[in-house]
């Protein structure tokens, strides 16, 4: 079936078709649930950030493929992906079996299982330039051990970051003046901007034999705003000095990671980090990370004591191993920015058809959305919402994800949810926009 | 800075604003200062000047006058004036020793109701007239102590660096307003709706504004539950969130 978006040229003159969700069932789990948790939802499934919150739902049921139904019954098209995790759709018949079987051995055992060493074969005969690899569970853990391995092997103190750049949730990962944080958390962090080579040079000219790392995601994804790609020549400057430097490398592939390409994002950009941090995607939503690193940095990595208690779950592993043969063997990367450059293209022409301007920057797996014709975001937001609320679910301050199964249906139903909220917004406010 | 010197920025200019709205909401205020033609300057040797205009039933207050003062009440330091609001030091009159009968009987009747409307309590908080002036209080002086917070206090400043360009609007639904915006290095505060915001955070009503402002209610859960709305460049008010949580540090 050969899909194409035609939006308003094709449906213009008919009535909006879609019915807008309701939330009862998720707003009445909210009440209880602030009765005994803080604020409900915490960190970043919290609603606050939507648009307004009530029209988005708060709880899921259930998920199957490239969908998840709401507490309150409602379908709706998956454009998060669990922010990251889903890569092959929910409840994978081949993810799952692998998991169901490794279950019924054993799952969090007294010793790592057999499992552990074939996932550390995996990784470091698919990643570009990885020799070894350790396991946790979130991408914080990996990036937060990262630096504590460059600290180990350059025995210095100060870590280079890009402004906005986010790696977790740790005390140096976050901003001076967020909650909890205080002033010594990050006295040794230095924040540079974005694809600014003179910055980091300069950082390196200020503090001689001072920097232990630098940690980057491969491109610049940033919430609230556009994501930005590498410049021509940024991560092979930043190589060349990281290597003149004695400088750990360090890329926080948590999120890009085999969306973009399954040598991982550095090969992808043509440039070889020291260490390489892994979540997200490598297990299709199963609990676990992985830092990947070079030879010479292995007999650091295994001074540094850095474990969890569930970190040896073997389930998880079988999962990330079944997820990274069935990514393989699809070439998922090369699928999902397929997929996603047909939605975005599908739905730019139809936004542009009413007269607004869809932008969407970094990569087509994983891309920052807006709509750009209103300074102050709110006819974004209100996009945002109103599209969520007849089941394609989108965000407005965070990329969004797209996974290996999405469907030519669930573009095509996008596009119908596009053009249908487009009509109501040019309805509502003319040529306001 | 030093702690005083903040906090003394925040009594001249988050605290003392307010009389402009008190005099405008308050029937007893109101009537006080109905024939008051009269300006009073706060003098704080290094902190800053404030002056209360009265003229016409109103009162304006604001950093520079071309009037001359009638009156001028100098502190020796910022820790001089912190002390006076705290009850424990009187200002120097350097000018207006002729007025002391005005000082001394009249103006701290105005003051008694600026306190009175500044500290809620259980029984105060029964009265719905007393919830909206003392929402009205608490949104500007919130306002107005962010914008010092902003320049002066060490995360403030921190967190200044971060919202460029920034402009946030705080009100109550259908009702009082009040937005400050980053301009030319600098943050201002007004009073009142701006036409084209591009960062919203709305109370659904003066009670829950009440509760929000007074910390009796925490931001995600009332934003979640829609008893707060944020819209635009929500962003911002994420950033600013901790600052506006620092006022109670100087002024609690």
């Amino acid at each position: 079936m050969k899909l194409e978006a035609k939006g308003a040229t094709q449906s213009s003159a008919a009535k909006i078709k879609s019915k807008t969700y309701t939330y009862s069932n998720s707003h009445k789990l909210f009440q209880r649930a602030l009765k005994v948790i803080p604020c409900g939802i915490p960190g970043h499934f919290s609603p606050a950030p939507f648009v307004p919150p009530t029209m988005y739902p708060f709880y899921a049921d259930r998920a199957k493929g490239s969908r998840f139904w709401d507490v309150d019954g409602n379908e709706f098209i998956d454009y998060m992906c669990a922010y990251g995790p889903m890569v092959l759709g929910y409840n994978n018949p081949k993810i799952e079996a692998a998991a169901s079987q490794q279950r019924q051995k054993g799952d969090c055992m007294t010793a790592p299982g057999k499992v552990m060493v074939e996932l550390a074969e995996m990784l470091t005969s698919t990643i570009a330039g990885a020799d070894w690899a350790f396991f946790a569970k979130n991408g914080g853990d990996t990036t937060n051990l990262a630096i504590m391995i460059a600290r180990a092997a350059t025995g210095r103190k100060k870590i280079v970051m890009i402004k906005g750049g986010y790696h977790g949730v740790a005390p140096w990962m976050q901003g001076y003046g967020h909650y909890g944080v205080i002033e010594e958390d990050i006295a040794n962090i230095i924040g540079i901007e974005w694809n600014n080579v003179q910055q980091f040079e300069e950082a390196i000219a200020a503090n001689p034999d001072g920097i232990a790392g630098f940690i980057a995601t491969p491109y610049h994804h940033p919430t609230f705003a556009d994501s930005e790609f590498p410049a021509t020549g940024y991560w092979q400057r930043i190589r060349e000095l990281c290597t003149k430097h004695g400088i750990v490398l360090i890329i926080d592939d948590v999120r890009c990671g085999f969306r973009l390409d399954m040598r991982g994002s550095g090969a992808y950009f043509g440039f070889k980090p020291d260490l390489a941090c892994y979540c997200k995607a490598i297990a299709n939503g199963y609990p676990i990370s992985a830092l990947v690193g070079i030879d010479a940095l292995r007999t650091v990595a295994a001074k540094v004591f850095y474990t969890g208690s569930y970190w040896y779950q073997a389930v998880p592993m079988a999962a990330a191993l079944a997820t990274l043969k069935e990514l393989k063997r699809i070439n998922g990367p090369v699928l999902m920015n397929k997929i996603g450059k047909k939605l975005f293209d599908g739905m730019v022409k139809i936004c542009g058809q009413y007269g607004y301007d869809l932008k969407v920057t970094g990569a087509y797996s994983m891309p920052y959305v807006r709509i750009t014709n209103d300074p102050s975001n709110m006819l974004h937001q209100e996009w945002c919402a109103e599209c969520t609320a007849r089941g394609a679910y989108f965000t407005s301050h965070h990329n969004w994800f797209v996974s290996a199964a999405h469907t030519e249906k669930d573009i095509q139903k996008t596009w119908n949810i596009v053009d249908d909220v487009c009509k109501l917004l040019k309805k509502k406010y003319g040529e306001k926009y | 800075m030093s702690y005083d010197f903040i906090k003394s920025r925040l009594h001249l200019y988050a605290v003392l604003q307010n009389i402009e709205d008190l005099v405008q909401y308050d029937e007893e205020a109101k009537k006080l200062i109905k024939d008051w033609n009269v300006v009073i300057k706060f003098s704080v040797k290094g902190s800053g000047n404030v002056y209360l205009i009265f003229e016409n039933g109103k009162c304006t207050v604001t950093d520079s006058s071309e009037k001359k003062p009638d009156i001028v009440l100098f502190f020796t330091s910022p820790a001089h004036l912190n002390k006076m609001f705290d009850g424990k030091a009187n200002p120097i009159p350097l000018k207006g020793i002729t007025k002391l009968g005005f000082l001394t009987k009249e103006f701290p009747k105005l003051t008694e109701r600026l306190e009175y409307y500044l500290k809620p309590d259980d029984q105060k908080l029964k009265d719905s007239r007393f919830v909206t002036i003392n929402t009205v209080m608490t949104l500007n002086t919130a306002l107005f102590a962010l914008k010092e917070l902003l320049l002066f206090d060490p995360i403030g400043k921190h967190i200044a660096k971060k919202i460029k360009g920034s402009m946030v609007m705080m009100n109550v639904d259908k009702g009082p307003a009040v937005y400050i915006e980053q301009k030319n290095n600098g943050f201002q505060v007004h009073k009142g709706y701006h036409e084209q915001p591009l960062a919203v955070l709305q109370f659904k009503s003066m009670k829950i504004a009440n509760d929000f402002l007074n910390g009796k209610m925490d931001a995600f859960s009332a934003i979640a539950s829609g008893a707060v709305a944020t819209k635009g460049h929500i962003e911002w008010l994420d950033a600013v969130s901790p600052v506006l949580d620092r006022i109670a540090l100087y002024l609690a």
